[in-house]
């Protein structure tokens, strides 16, 4: 019995050792290159897929794999694949500018300086992100996508209350006083006039508009005037309660489809999401548009806030020219127009990416929305800094305290103060 | 074969006979364990003395990680939120388990599905759970509060659970408990199990009652079971991550900061891999020396 | 006697009834959170955290059922997961009785050393040693297979430790009975052992089996090609960057419970079982 036991147990682990060992990388045929892109969310994004047969047409000796990291720990999961010098990823999709400095710190991106200048990159067709994203007189990263904010605003709503439609060019105080108009009902079927989603960055980055201060260099009293009236409206029952929307995980998104806000400050990555979504039937909200975000006193409309998403190749690669060429290739025209022809944002915002995007299914027609889409002039949500995770880290700690009340605002003010100090200081 | 026929010689013999033939059955186990666990647990124990971001050199820094540590201030709040969880959740968890575990081991109605579903907590995926806990403990519209209200708690003195400063650790501790009672009512079970019903019998013809009988057989036959019970407890509270993870993110502000939220930070935020490994070294002091202390006591009850 | 009896037959009332009013209280403290769980599963992802709590849905979307398989590649996680659990949990369930009875019944050289470096290691946190323990194992070319997952948790100390207590139960008097009869230590290991430890074997079994089930960390880290994933990196790929469902996450988990569910049910029949003591007689 012990002994048939003892054979059966080997036969397993043998045929589990063998099953087990995974696929072995293909090997790729003779004379091509196969570069591996890392990435997030792949099925569930439209333009990875055309992105990559475009390429791989429009050159034959190059095939593209993609590996899907996932989009929640996303920096984490590419950080510790990075590590030890490991070549098998090529090109590096980087989410945020944390992660950008994450990686530019571990000297896991290669400068693409001379790239840009043997290829004839034009800079300037960025509006500007490349220079944002250059540290110490070298770039890493080219910007693949450029996602700045706007005020959504249900149409339906608005017509229901008989109140005017938000007009491109508001200011804080208008804006805040329309919230509070079209703040109406109880229990479930309020209406909140405005809607602010737990990120920190949704209330700091309104104090960075007069482009006078920057998120990574302290004090912080500036942020005071924009906390107040946001708090303000919390407690006055004009925007939904932090602590609720944070403990539920409650998502943007949500809360607008079901037609409990008027407006709200996003992305505009979300205008493809919400047009897909009415498509599908699955929203209460049908009528939505865009408007600039309010600005303060003597800030141009138009001026916003950005986030980028950018590209680049990692320095242990062994096919560096091929990358080159398929960074190039993301970060070009070509597939800027890909990009808007699937309702994203790509890093090249001109005339004919914003015509495309203004034609999209589901766009709304109004002259307002179309004209919301040229910005003025875009401020990242965080600058570049080689602490900016830290700090970034610090901020989130007291704009949880603050928005939930555990702490005054001055409190939290103070604290922010203390700890970015102190993180400069290190 | 008795003592009388063994000569000094074959007694040495013996011995290392009975070590190799123990070290035969240890073998299995502990090659894998060396290799994959013990190998980078050594090489982690080296790196708090360095400073190293994941890629580039290793360079040797002495005690300075630990010096650094002193100075942390969220290393102490860490610190501190840490060894309060542990001191609540280790009790409550030994006695909603042992509690449930003798409850079940009786010869009840529907004694599986009983079972069975205490054990759902455990089983069921985190993230599914914690969301349901968030919303249960939900401050404004929740089951739990709009019970509280009912009960005539005034609106305003409503705790804010996972949001309130003051009650966001104690939220987490009552999350792991439910979590966890599952768990250790299991191995309560499988110890119950284990205890003779000779012994049971015994007692009650003796006249014995069920309280008496309770802490004359049960409590000491279970001594095995309760240490492992109670060490395994304390290790997963000093571990503690992913609930905190899911249920307040170490928020708000650094409300439910734990030891192992402030290694994962600085490990893959700031990719201080080092000083990252030196806060762990004082976390498994800290469990080495509870642990140590109730293997003692084991020990000195074994032998008695 | 018969006044004995009386007395506690009235006292048995009064317990047993208590004991059902616990397990009752508990079961629905237990359940209510399943039950929203089975709820959310058939809603729109926007609907899941309105309040108030909408019980049973006006429109359930059993359709989220369907959806679950062809949003994610469902089936083969739960292929991929199945294969790894099973593996591991046999692995672990054979080293682990085997070392445990080495450290419960026999005397060695170094014992207490070794069993308290088994159990320290229980206390450090995986973060600390992932990244080292990574560039390790990618060096040994086992990043992206299932074989460095099986690595890592087949061979734990928990599973020591657990069975070695249980060990602790048992008479050393059988092991010397048997010794004594002339059994190699091999055969008291399967023979007397082995059959009389069914209540700690099967707590093993789900424990392990659980564990491996719904291990996150380690599959998503080794495991970055999508047809060697596991179920729980695939609940996640539910929440992309700019959207979650929650319907779908729910009713994903509801499916792949019911395995566990199977495993634990099946394994009843062993915590029912009183241990063999009738070995030893006087």
């Amino acid at each position: 019995m012990k002994k048939t036991f003892a054979v059966i147990a080997a036969l397993f682990i043998l045929t589990g050792a063998g099953f087990a060992n995974g696929q072995k990388d293909a090997p790729s045929p003779k004379g091509t290159v196969t570069l591996k892109w890392a990435l997030w969310d792949y099925a569930q994004t439209v333009y990875y897929k055309p992105l990559i047969e475009a390429f791989e047409a429009a050159h034959p000796d190059i095939k593209i794999e993609p590996l899907d990291l996932g989009s929640t720990d996303y920096q984490t999961m590419l950080s510790t694949q990075l590590t030890g010098g490991d070549s098998s990823i090529d090109v590096v999709t980087i989410k945020d500018i944390p992660g950008y400095a994450t990686l530019v710190k571990a000297g896991q991106l290669l400068a693409l300086n001379d790239y840009v200048k043997s290829a004839k990159v034009d800079l300037s067709q960025y509006n500007g992100a490349a220079e944002q994203m250059t540290v110490d007189g070298k770039l890493y990263e080219l910007p693949f996508r450029s996602d700045f904010r706007v005020v959504f605003y249900n149409k339906d709503l608005f017509d229901k209350a008989g109140v005017p439609y938000p007009p491109n060019d508001m200011t804080w105080d208008q804006y805040d006083a329309l919230a509070r108009k079209m703040t109406s009902g109880s229990g479930a079927g309020k209406v909140y006039g405005a809607h602010y989603h737990v990120w920190r960055s949704i209330v700091q980055c309104e104090a960075i508009l007069d482009g006078k201060h920057t998120v990574v260099v302290p004090p912080y009293d500036f942020m005071k005037p924009y906390y107040e009236r946001v708090l303000k409206e919390q407690k006055d029952g004009v925007c939904m309660d932090y602590a609720e929307l944070k403990t539920t995980s409650t998502h943007y998104s949500g809360v607008f489809y079901n037609n409990s806000v008027a407006m709200m400050e996003m992305g505009s990555w979300f205008i493809s999401t919400l047009a897909n979504q009415i498509a599908q039937g699955k929203t209460e909200v049908r009528n939505w548009g865009i408007v600039r975000l309010p600005h303060a006193q003597g800030v141009k409309p138009g001026t916003t806030v950005g986030t980028l998403t950018g590209i680049g190749i990692s320095t242990a690669s062994k096919h560096r020219a091929e990358a080159g060429e398929f960074v190039q290739f993301l970060t070009g025209e070509r597939a800027a127009e890909i990009l808007a022809k699937t309702g994203n944002y790509p890093g090249i915002l001109n005339d004919t990416t914003a015509g495309i995007l203004a034609g999209m299914k589901g766009f709304p027609q109004d002259a307002n929305s179309r004209e919301s889409l040229k910005t003025a002039k875009i401020y990242l949500e965080i600058a570049y800094s080689d602490k900016s995770p830290q700090i970034e880290a610090a901020l989130n700690r007291a704009h949880d305290n603050i928005m939930t009340l555990n702490c005054t605002l001055d409190e939290g003010i103070a604290q922010m103060n203390k700890d970015v100090t102190g993180i400069l200081s290190k | 074969m008795t003592a009388a026929e063994l000569s000094v010689g074959s007694l040495k013999g013996r011995r290392i006979k009975d070590n190799l033939v123990a070290y035969s059955f240890i073998l299995p186990n502990f090659l894998g364990f060396a290799v994959f666990t013990l190998g980078p647990i050594l090489f982690a124990v080296y790196l708090a003395f360095t400073q190293w971001n994941g890629s580039g050199p290793i360079t040797f820094v002495g005690l300075k990680n630990f010096r650094d540590l002193a100075s942390d201030s969220l290393f102490l709040i860490a610190l501190k939120n840490t060894l309060v969880y542990c001191a609540a959740v280790v009790p409550l968890t030994v006695i909603s388990s042992l509690f449930l575990a003798v409850m079940l081991n009786q010869k009840i109605f529907a004694r599986n599905f009983f079972r069975t579903v205490n054990f759902f907590p455990y089983v069921a995926s985190l993230v599914a759970v914690a969301v349901v806990w968030n919303m249960l403990f939900n401050p404004a519209k929740g089951p739990v509060n709009q019970l509280l209200s009912l009960l005539g708690v005034p609106d305003d003195r409503l705790p804010r659970w996972a949001a309130d400063r003051n009650w966001a650790l104690f939220t987490v501790i009552l999350f792991s408990v439910w979590k966890n009672t599952g768990y250790y009512m299991i191995i309560y079970l499988a110890g119950l199990q284990g205890i003779s019903q000779q012994l049971y019998e015994a007692a009650t013809l003796d006249g014995a009652g069920r309280r008496q009988q309770f802490t004359y057989i049960t409590l000491p036959q279970l001594r095995p079971t309760t240490f492992f019970v109670v060490v395994m407890l304390t290790i997963q509270s000093f571990k503690v991550y992913d609930q905190i993870y899911m249920i307040t993110q170490a928020g708000p502000g650094t409300a439910t900061l734990v030891l192992v939220y402030h290694i994962y930070n600085t490990a893959f935020v700031d990719w201080n891999l080092g000083y990252a490994s030196a806060v762990a070294m004082v976390l498994f002091l800290l469990v080495l020396a509870v642990t140590l202390v109730q293997f003692r006591g084991e020990k000195k009850y074994a032998n008695e | 006697m018969s006044d004995i009896s009386k007395s506690s037959r009235s006292g048995n009332t009064v317990w047993r009834s208590f004991i059902y009013i616990v397990l009752i209280l508990s079961a629905l403290f237990t359940l209510i959170p399943f039950a929203w769980m089975l709820s959310s599963s058939l809603k729109l992802d926007k609907d899941v955290f309105r309040f108030p709590i909408e019980w049973i849905p006006k429109h359930p979307r059993w359709s989220n059922y369907k959806e679950i398989w062809r949003t994610i590649p469902l089936g083969r996680f739960i292929f991929n997961t199945a294969k790894l659990t099973v593996i591991v949990t046999f692995l672990q369930m054979l080293t682990s009785s085997f070392a445990a009875y080495a450290f419960s019944k026999l005397n060695f050289r170094f014992k207490n050393a070794l069993f308290l470096c088994y159990i320290s290691t229980i206390a450090m946190p995986w973060q600390v040693y992932m990244v080292p323990q990574f560039i390790m194992m990618r060096s040994f070319h086992l990043n992206n297979t299932h074989l460095a997952i099986i690595c890592l948790q087949a061979f734990s100390a928990f599973g020591v430790f657990l069975m070695r207590q249980f060990y602790q139960s048992i008479p050393d008097e059988l092991c010397e009975a048997a010794r004594i009869d002339g059994m190699s230590e091999y055969r008291i290991w399967g023979k007397i052992m082995l059959p009389l430890s069914k209540p700690a074997l099967s707590t093993l079994l789900i424990f392990s089996f659980v564990g491996t089930w719904n291990d996150f960390l380690g599959p998503m880290i080794y495991l970055t090609k999508t047809e060697l994933k596991t179920i729980q990196i695939g609940l996640r790929m539910f929440i992309t960057q700019y959207s979650s469902d929650y319907g779908l996450i729910m009713a994903a988990s509801v499916v792949v419970l019911i395995p566990v569910l199977i495993v634990f049910l099946s394994l009843q029949k062993f915590f029912v079982e009183g241990i063999a003591s009738t070995g030893l007689k006087g």
